[in-house]
């Protein structure tokens, strides 16, 4: 047996309590590192978990199959979607939304069980022999397909977010949550499988009258949303599977609509029908919700787009830098999205937005795509204002609060994508504030 | 052989370079009717995605045509020009009536909310200038009065999707009643005439209803010009907030009062979030799942009103609530559970629940609030 010196065990406890998340870090690299600058090779302490054998290595491990369709590790528990009666009515979770977590989420793929949901009147389950999708309306041949028709059309894969134009709207006033995952956590990104529509509208004819398309769906609510055709012919898709496998309840089974960029609102679930007309529908959720209101007293209606937005999600309140020490080599990490295209760079502020260098892009740049940025950074534990700012591929720049502000008031609720802004305390802590007048 | 020359290797360096071989994505152009960028679909490639070049010019004939009637079951939507208003009549005081009944546990007395659902009535549409930028300030009001462009929405969101836990429920006179007690607590007026008890909407005098913020949204999307005037707005950035220049060193925010960005902390945070946060990875507490068999029925048709107190039903878990309920005797319980009581409908509203399953609810319930 190896024994660990008193001198090494309060070397342990320091570096411990010095972590505050550490539970979570374990041994993180900064804190080892720093134990062997500051003491001798003989104060190093023995790490229990090398020197032991383990509990996993002495033992037979559970059967293969034991979970037919996988599960995570159980110690990932914390890693889930959240809630809060704030963003419901009367705390009633039929109509609300579920927030992804954000901060935990690698690369641009969410999982499906992570994949944010909201639901107008609870999640429809519906039985895939007997869904019906019905196409008509200013088509020259109607048609019923079942889910095994529409899945015989050539499918086409496509990665692209879906966001709830919601995103941040907690936030137009100041600052509430101090999450990173409550203040974006209302979208996601998924490789989507289906059909693009005008391949189906290639065998309906489309009469050259139909200027808007009814897409309704067939939950409780029957949820609808109005769509100009030149969309519906550009790039919209009707969708049964994600990252895979079909979709998940919460996000349509059997089929959804899919308009890369827009609203998610407007990506129907459980979609029903689709009529093709010469006027719009004025929808319940395109009138008393989904417009946007201005300090004019009037509202922008028929707001598509989500546009080009950005938000670091390590450091985030979550993912503090209590662990680091001055001269540590962090990685600063966020996500950046355009409804209106590709993500074209991301710059980064560590002064409250008056100073600005060019991160780094990684992985892949795909058009209305989550795409990761990265810049490293040296730590000197001084206190900053950590801010990102993305630029899109036709030339839009997330605004700041303030030039927001001045064009859309703070009652809009919808399409907040002005530049967020995390304080980094002395101590590393993370808070959510906002740069504003 | 040919002859090789410069200009030959030149010109087939181009020819090359603009095949698919050299082609990493489709050509991007701005020109979307959102203000973004649209990508062709051409030699092979959408965008960054390779894509099956047959497709495009293929026609597939899946699918059947729908019978007539059919169609009529499911093109129920109601367009603002009447397109799709069914036969029907109701009267103000009738609709009342079913207001009371139906509807007022969620959106409150005369549609005034309160309860924490959607409300219905009241404000005005001048509150739709109110901004609040100081805490204290009012807010603006967006009810069918001051808020809705047209009464097609209402119409067809109460044929569709109220009430809320029993969506399609209602008949046609019972529609166009609850519409009609709906407008009338808005002070909404038909043809130029203020909405009494006695007023009878229907089909026929439909289109007369004045909504009074009709005007209230722009772009206009109406008419032949509909669809060019969305694209006019989002070419334009201003109209929508898309304002951003990328500045790069001593940048000046419009709204920075000295040299120094001011920084607006959290005032009153919120905390009230489910599952608490953590990010701590260890093993899951064992969490005591209880397989009571009426747990499901419960949340999917009750748990709407009896989850909290808010709607005025026992909640589940108020032991206090509850011995108030017990002391009737568990007979009339079930009675009351199955016929409707007070403001609960029978069987909550939801017809297709057996005895049985009503029972194994209340006991579920029961067993929650002890």
């Amino acid at each position: 047996m190896t024994n660990i010196s008193n001198t090494s065990k309060s070397e342990i406890e320091q570096t411990s309590r010095r972590d505050f998340f550490r539970k979570t870090a374990a041994y993180s690299v900064s804190a080892i590192a720093a134990t062997s600058i500051l003491s001798p090779a003989k104060l190093l302490a023995d790490d229990e978990n090398i020197i032991h054998h383990s509990k996993w290595g002495t033992s037979l491990g559970y059967e293969l199959n034991k979970n037919p369709y996988g599960v995570p590790s159980p110690f990932e528990h914390n890693v889930v979607r959240r809630t809060t009666p704030l963003l419901s009515s009367a705390g009633d979770m039929h109509a609300a939304i579920s927030l992804s977590p954000i901060h935990e989420l690698k690369g641009i793929i969410t999982p499906n069980g992570l994949f944010f949901t909201r639901t107008h009147n609870g999640v429809a389950r519906i039985d895939p022999n007997k869904y019906r999708l019905m196409i008509h309306g200013l088509v020259e041949k109607p048609i019923v397909l079942t889910l095994e028709d529409i899945k015989k059309y050539p499918s086409e894969s496509v990665i692209h977010f879906l966001e709830c134009p919601s995103n941040g709207a907690a936030e137009w006033k100041g600052p509430q949550f101090n999450s990173v995952q409550f203040v974006k956590g209302m979208m996601s990104c998924t490789e989507w499988t289906g059909v693009r529509l005008k391949h189906i509208l290639a065998d309906l004819g489309l009469k050259p009258k139909a200027k808007w398309m009814l897409a309704e769906g067939q939950d409780g609510s029957e949820m609808s949303r109005t769509v100009p055709v030149e969309k519906v012919l550009d790039d919209a898709m009707i969708v049964y599977a994600m990252n895979g496998e079909a979709l998940r309840e919460e996000q349509g089974y059997p089929v959804r609509l899919l308009l890369p960029g827009w609203e998610a609102n407007l990506c129907v679930k459980w979609l029903k029908r689709l009529e093709f007309g010469e006027e719009p529908w004025y929808c319940k959720e395109e009138t008393s919700k989904y417009t946007t209101l201005t300090p004019s007293g009037k509202a922008i209606q028929h707001f598509y787009p989500l546009e080009v937005n950005s938000i670091i999600t390590s450091p985030s309140p979550e993912k503090p830098w209590t662990d680091l020490k001055k001269g540590d080599m962090v990685e600063i990490e966020g996500i950046a999205w355009s409804g209106h295209g590709k993500v074209k760079l991301v710059d980064i502020s560590f002064d409250g937005g008056k100073n600005w260098v060019e991160a780094n892009l990684k992985g892949l740049v795909l058009t209305k795509a989550w795409t990761r940025f990265s810049y490293i950074y040296k730590y000197d534990g001084k206190p900053i204002l950590l801010s990102s700012r993305a630029m899109d591929e036709s030339d839009k720049v997330q605004p700041t609060v303030n030039q927001e502000k001045a064009i859309m008031g703070v009652e809009g609720v919808y399409h907040r994508n002005s530049v967020c802004t995390w304080e980094i305390k002395a101590n590393g802590e993370v808070n959510n504030v906002q740069i504003r007048s | 052989m040919f002859k090789l020359d410069h200009k030959f290797i030149a010109t087939s360096l181009v020819a090359l370079m603009a095949s698919s071989a050299f082609t990493m994505a489709s050509t991007a152009k701005k020109d979307a009717l959102d203000g973004g960028m649209t990508y062709t679909r051409d030699k092979g490639m959408y965008s960054d995605y390779y894509i099956n070049k047959q497709v495009d010019k293929l026609k597939i004939n899946n699918g059947r045509t729908p019978t007539a009637n059919e169609l009529k079951a499911w093109d129920s939507d109601i367009m603002p020009d009447g397109t799709g208003l069914p036969e029907g009549k109701g009267s103000v005081e009738d609709g009342d009536e079913l207001y009371e009944e139906q509807c007022a546990a969620c959106h409150g007395d005369f549609g005034a909310g309160g309860v924490g659902y959607p409300t219905l009535s009241g404000g005005s549409i001048s509150s739709l200038k109110n901004q609040r930028t100081a805490p204290g300030m009012d807010a603006p009001k967006r009810t069918i009065g001051t808020y809705w462009p047209k009464a097609s929405t209402l119409i067809w969101y109460i044929r569709d999707a109220m009430p809320y836990a029993h969506p399609k429920s209602l008949n046609n006179d019972q529609l166009y009643a609850l519409t009609a007690y709906l407008l009338s607590v808005n002070n909404i007026k038909v043809g130029g005439e203020v909405m009494e008890d006695e007023f009878i909407l229907s089909n026929k005098n439909f289109s007369k209803i004045e909504m009074p913020n009709k005007d209230g949204f722009y772009p206009n999307i109406d008419g032949k010009d509909g669809v060019e005037n969305v694209r006019k707005f989002f070419a334009d950035g201003k109209n929508y907030g898309a304002v951003g220049k990328r500045c790069m060193s001593n940048c000046k925010d419009p709204g920075m009062k000295g040299a120094e960005p001011t920084v607006m902390k959290i005032g009153i945070e919120m905390k009230d979030v489910n599952p608490p946060y953590s990010t701590v990875r260890d093993m899951p507490k064992k969490t005591n799942t209880s397989g009571h068999p009426g747990k499901e029925l419960y949340e999917s048709s009750c748990a709407v009103c009896h989850a909290t107190d808010k709607m005025g039903a026992p909640a589940v878990g108020d032991k206090k609530a509850w011995d108030v309920v017990k002391a009737k005797g568990l007979q009339n319980v079930m009675k009351n559970a199955i016929n409707g009581t007070a403001a609960m409908p029978p069987k909550g509203g939801n017809m297709d629940l057996t005895d049985w399953q009503m029972q194994l609810i209340v006991d579920y319930m029961m067993s929650q609030s002890m």
